[in-house]
């Protein structure tokens, strides 16, 4: 699969994700080393079928903590930190789902369960990584495709 | 009219945000209850009777697929309608669930106004 593809399904799906859901449009793509040098959450989930891999995401804990309070309709109490947990699994899960989906609508694929990761393991080698700008943070999101079998 | 409604979803925060959008949409909800799988949502359902099922796919426990099947194999709950919402867009995942009994079916991430189109559609409300 090109890698170009994959980055533009990312971007595609970030946009649609964040905004839709979230209510937190992407104000920009960010640089990767920006985006990871904040405190952050991340989680993780493997993916089989038509393709098998790993999907992560990391949010700067400022932009999850917003992130989960628009996802929650909370306007006035912050989320208790295990909602924000929760917040970033279901993130996870739907980016995941967008991202596969975009890349190849007629495959069939299996999602694991997103779990919380520590933020600096969610970059896994020879992923592809993209990265936004949404304000009070930043989201970086990586993809790893398995080898085929 | 008020729809008594049940929202399956492993996640609290998404059955929170589901709960929500209903709201937002202008679907009347009356009555709502939720349940974190297919399993647990089966022990609600026999004393809360309701109009309308929304489901994940992906749970723990019973997950969608074998929620869907189940309802479809007790006469009780067969003509409670089924709309799946799941991140799984894939045209061998819509079909599946439909084949086995789902009546609608959303993608997230979905807008209140695709939500409450689908919930219609499926409860058969004419168009106002
Ligand atoms: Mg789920």
């Amino acid at each position: 699969m090109p890698e170009t593809g994959m980055s533009e399904a990312i971007s595609a799906a970030a946009a649609d994700v964040l905004e839709t859901m979230f209510f937190s449009p992407v104000m920009a793509e960010a640089a990767l080393d920006e985006a990871m040098s904040a405190p952050a959450l991340a989680a993780r989930l493997r993916f089989s079928g038509g393709r098998e891999g790993t999907f992560a995401v990391r949010i700067s804990t400022s932009a999850a903590e917003s992130m989960a309070a628009n996802f929650l309709g909370e306007e006035t109490e912050q989320p208790a930190s295990g909602q924000v947990q929760d917040v970033v699994c279901e993130l996870t899960n739907m980016l995941c789902g967008s991202v596969l989906s975009r890349l190849d609508s007629k495959a069939h694929f299996d999602l694991g369960h997103p779990e919380l990761v520590d933020a600096l393991e969610a970059a896994t080698p020879d992923s592809v990584s993209r990265a936004f700008e949404l304000g009070d943070g930043a989201v970086a999101v990586f993809l790893h495709l398995d080898a085929k079998p | 009219m008020a729809y008594s409604v049940m929202i399956v979803d492993d996640s609290q925060s998404m059955r929170k945000f589901v709960r929500r959008v209903m709201d937002l949409s202008g679907f009347e909800v009356g009555s709502c209850w939720d349940a974190a799988n297919g399993a647990d949502a089966l022990a609600l359902l026999r004393t809360h009777p309701v109009d309308i099922i929304l489901t994940d796919i992906n749970m723990p426990e019973m997950n969608g697929e074998e929620f869907v099947a189940e309802l479809e194999r007790q006469d009780v709950y067969r003509s409670i309608p089924v709309v799946v919402v799941s991140t799984d867009a894939t045209e061998n995942r819509i079909r599946r669930m439909i084949e086995i009994g789902a009546r609608g079916y959303v993608v997230k991430p979905f807008s209140p106004e695709a939500l409450r189109g689908e919930l219609e559609r499926v409860l058969g409300v004419a168009n106002a």
